[in-house]
C-alpha cells in the first residue's frame, strides 16, 4: 500500500464519518456524554502529535543539536501564555530553533 | 391499479394520506445570494486562523518524503488539518500504512458527532445537498452553519449561509496548500520548517489549557504518546489521543475526584 492508496482511504473513511448520522438524521441520538467528548478530540490529537514530532526532532540529533527543538517548544509555550495570541508560538519558537540549531552547530 | 399498502376505506370517509410531493428547490442563488455572501463574511475570521495551517500542511508535503501531490491530495480528499498533518508526517517518517488510516480516522472521529449535530437540520433535504454538504463539514463550517441554523427559522436561508461559508473555506484551504506546496519545495533544508507544524499545534493548544477536562486531555495525550514513542506503526499518536480523551471527559464528569461541593460544578477555571 503506497501513499497514494493511504490517502485515499484515509479520504474515504473520513468521508464515511461525515455521512454517517447525516444518513440516519431521523433514526440516532447521541448521548450527551458524546457530544461533550467532541470538544477533547481536536486538543488531545494536536498534543499527542506535536510531542511526537518534537520528540522525533530531539531523538534525531546528537546532544548539543537536540536542545533546540526542544527549547523552541518551551520559548513557543512561553509565549503563547504570556501574549495569548496562537501566533507567538510560530513567531517566537521559529528564531529561538535557528539561532541555537546555529549556535550548537558552530 | 394502486399500490399495496394504501388502506381500503369506505366512501365518504375522510382519510389523512402522506402524498409524496417534489421538494422545494433546496436553495436558489437569486433569492437567497445574500445569505450566501453573509455566510462568506461569517467565514472571514475563521479564514485567518487555519490559512496558516494550510500553508504549513502545503510545506510539509512538499518537504516529506512522499508525493507532492499526495500530500496536497489530502486536502480535497481528507479536508482535515490535524488528519493530513498526521497523514503526511505519518508517512514520511515510514509509519505502516494501516496505522496512518487508523490515526487519521481516530482523529476524525469527531466528524461523526458534527454529522449527527448537522442531520436534525438537513433532514429533508434531497441527497445531492447531503452529500456536498457533508463533504464540506470541517470545524470552522460546523460552528458557523450551526450558529446560523439557531438563529434563521428558514432552512433554505440557514442552507445558504451554510453552504456560502463552507465553500470559501474549502477553496481557501485547497489554495494555501497548494501555495504552500508550491513554495515548500524550494525553500532551504536549514530553515525547519517542519517544525512550524509542532510551533502551530502548540499555539493552538495553550489557550486552551484553561478549562480543566482540555488541560487534562492534553497533559495526558502529550504523556502517553511520549510513552508510547517506541510503539510499532506510530500507534503511540493513537494511543495518546484516545487516552487524552478518556482522561478529560473523567475529569469533566468528576471520574476519580473527591466529591465536589453543590457549587463548584463548572469545569472552567477562572478567566485571566
Amino acid at each position: 500500500m503506497n501513499a497514494w492508496t493511504v490517502v485515499l482511504a484515509a479520504g474515504f473513511g473520513s468521508y464515511l464519518f461525515r455521512m454517517s448520522m447525516i444518513g440516519a438524521a431521523d433514526r440516532i441520538r447521541l448521548p450527551p456524554r458524546l457530544d461533550d467528548s467532541a470538544a477533547l478530540v481536536a486538543p488531545a490529537a494536536f498534543a499527542a502529535l506535536a510531542v511526537t514530532s518534537i520528540a522525533g526532532s530531539v531523538l534525531g540529533s546528537s546532544m548539543p543539536q537536540a536542545l533546540a527543538p526542544l527549547a523552541a517548544a518551551v520559548v513557543a509555550v512561553l509565549a503563547v501564555m504570556r501574549t495569548g495570541s496562537s501566533y507567538a508560538a510560530v513567531l517566537a519558537g521559529m528564531p529561538t530553533l535557528w539561532i541555537l540549531t546555529l549556535h550548537t552547530s558552530a | 391499479m394502486f399500490p399495496p399498502s394504501l388502506p381500503a376505506v369506505a366512501p365518504g370517509e375522510l382519510v389523512n394520506v402522506k402524498v409524496p410531493m417534489k421538494e422545494p428547490t433546496i436553495i436558489s442563488f437569486m433569492t437567497h445570494r445574500r445569505d450566501f455572501v453573509a455566510g462568506m463574511r461569517a467565514m472571514a475570521p475563521w479564514l485567518i486562523g487555519v490559512a496558516p495551517f494550510g500553508l504549513v500542511i502545503g510545506v510539509s508535503a512538499a518537504q516529506a518524503d512522499i508525493p507532492t501531490l499526495a500530500g496536497w491530495l489530502t486536502g480535497p480528499l481528507i479536508y482535515a488539518g490535524s488528519a493530513q498533518v498526521a497523514t503526511i508526517q505519518m508517512l514520511d517518517a515510514g509509519a505502516a500504512p494501516y496505522a496512518v488510516i487508523v490515526t487519521a480516522l481516530v482523529i476524525n472521529l469527531r466528524l461523526v458527532l458534527y454529522s449527527g449535530a448537522m442531520a436534525t437540520y438537513w433532514r429533508g433535504t434531497p441527497m445531492w445537498w447531503r452529500l456536498l454538504g457533508g463533504y464540506l463539514l470541517i470545524d470552522p463550517s460546523f460552528a458557523v452553519g450551526v450558529e446560523r441554523y439557531g438563529q434563521e427559522s428558514d432552512r433554505r436561508r440557514g442552507h445558504a449561509h451554510y453552504l456560502g461559508a463552507a465553500v470559501v473555506l474549502w477553496v481557501t484551504w485547497i489554495a494555501v496548500i497548494a501555495v504552500g506546496a508550491t513554495a515548500g519545495a524550494q525553500l532551504p533544508q536549514w530553515l525547519r520548517l517542519e517544525f512550524l507544524i509542532p510551533l502551530f499545534l502548540i499555539g493552538e493548544i495553550v489557550p486552551k489549557l484553561r478549562q480543566v477536562a482540555t488541560r487534562r486531555a492534553v497533559l495526558v495525550a502529550a504523556a502517553v504518546a511520549v510513552a508510547c514513542l517506541s510503539v510499532p506503526m506510530h500507534l503511540g499518536i493513537a494511543i495518546g489521543i484516545v487516552a487524552g480523551i478518556a482522561a478529560g471527559v473523567a475529569a469533566a464528569t468528576g471520574i476519580g475526584r473527591p466529591a465536589a461541593s453543590p457549587d463548584a460544578v463548572s469545569t472552567e477555571e477562572g478567566h485571566r
